[in-house]
């Protein structure tokens, strides 16, 4: 897979209405293609390497996907946001 | 110094079945700690009907007003009118170039909002020139801008307390590094920085760039908060915007 054909994987992913993820890199490193970004679950990360592999890239498939940290209980960060100081 | 308005937002929640009973349990009570919430669009993932309707069950929760504006996601399945009435009829202000007003105990805030669209920055952004298509493209960038200007200064005549602008598209390049910069162009628009920096804005609050960073500032230097969950990492925010009138 050249250079050319990884921008298009990246698009099929992007465009594909099973996916739709316009954040997802893919590079060729030897024999392998590093599929790499972020999803918001497990489901979503499934159907994106399934993607890849239906476009048959001939190397292995390394998933470097990582999930969106899910938002978890507790108190929320507050920011102060004060007015500016103009004379 | 005067109590502030505290303003809850998140962005980029990209709502499907699969992320139901993500958010519900976050927003319930979030009245002890924001006056509203605010959402800086991509609702959903593909921007369909049952998506909608995921995002209006999981923000139900909220018992606060709840203001957003759509993203490109909430566009993709050419439903987005669709999905505004079926927000407004789950009691959610959706603004497209409009703005509305919400009366705290602290006083009045106003947010104006848009989806904004592309364009890029000074020195690396798309011109009004050459082929119509280029130009389509510009110009509705360019279009979003006025509209966003258009509802600030329409905003102004009812006196809010805190003025807040709320888009999807970033309005600065500052949040949007740790995002390969050939997308920035895609990413935001600084005709809509520039609407904000004229216009009296207190906060200026987005979306869209999942890899970018949370703060940033106009060229004024109107605080700027990106608010993509993957950035913030949580359910949402809160920032208590102090009002300007003094104490």
């Amino acid at each position: 897979m050249n250079e050319q054909q990884a921008r298009d994987l990246e698009r099929a992913i992007a465009t594909d209405p099973r996916t739709n993820e316009l954040g997802i890199r893919i590079q060729v490193r030897g024999d392998h293609l590093v599929v790499s970004g972020e999803v918001a679950s497990q489901e979503r990360r499934a159907t994106v390497i399934e993607v890849v592999r239906e476009h048959e890239p001939g190397l292995d498939i390394v998933d470097h996907i990582m999930l969106s940290a899910e938002p978890g209980p507790g108190g929320p960060d507050h920011e102060q946001i004060e007015p500016p100081r103009r004379s | 110094m005067p109590d502030p308005i505290r303003v809850a937002a998140v962005g980029d929640v990209h709502l499907a079945d699969d992320l139901r009973g993500r958010y519900a349990p976050l927003l319930t009570d979030i009245s002890e700690e924001a006056d509203a919430l605010l959402v800086a669009g991509d609702l959903t993932q593909h921007g369909t009907l049952e998506e909608a309707e995921a995002f209006a069950d999981e923000f139900d929760a909220a018992d606060v007003p709840v203001l957003v504006v759509l993203g490109n996601h909430d566009y993709h399945s050419g439903a987005e009118r669709d999905i505004v009435h079926l927000l407004e009829d789950r009691g959610v202000t959706v603004l497209e170039g409009t703005s509305t007003t919400i009366d705290t105990d602290a006083g009045r805030l106003g947010v104006a909002g848009i989806k904004g669209f592309c364009l890029g920055f000074v020195g690396r952004c798309a011109a009004d020139f050459g082929e119509p298509e280029m130009k389509a493209f510009t110009g509705h960038g360019i279009e979003t801008a006025a509209l966003l200007r258009e509802a600030l200064d329409g905003l102004a005549a009812e006196k809010p307390d805190v003025t807040v602008a709320l888009s999807h598209f970033a309005p600065v390049d500052d949040t949007l590094i740790g995002e390969p910069k050939e997308i920035w162009p895609f990413l935001g628009n600084y005709r809509l920085g520039e609407a904000i920096d004229e216009t009296g804005v207190d906060l200026a609050i987005h979306g869209h760039a999942h890899a970018g960073r949370e703060k940033g500032l106009t060229p004024v230097g109107v605080p700027v908060r990106n608010v993509a969950q993957p950035v913030i990492q949580a359910a949402f925010r809160v920032y208590d915007v102090v009002p300007r009138r003094s104490a």
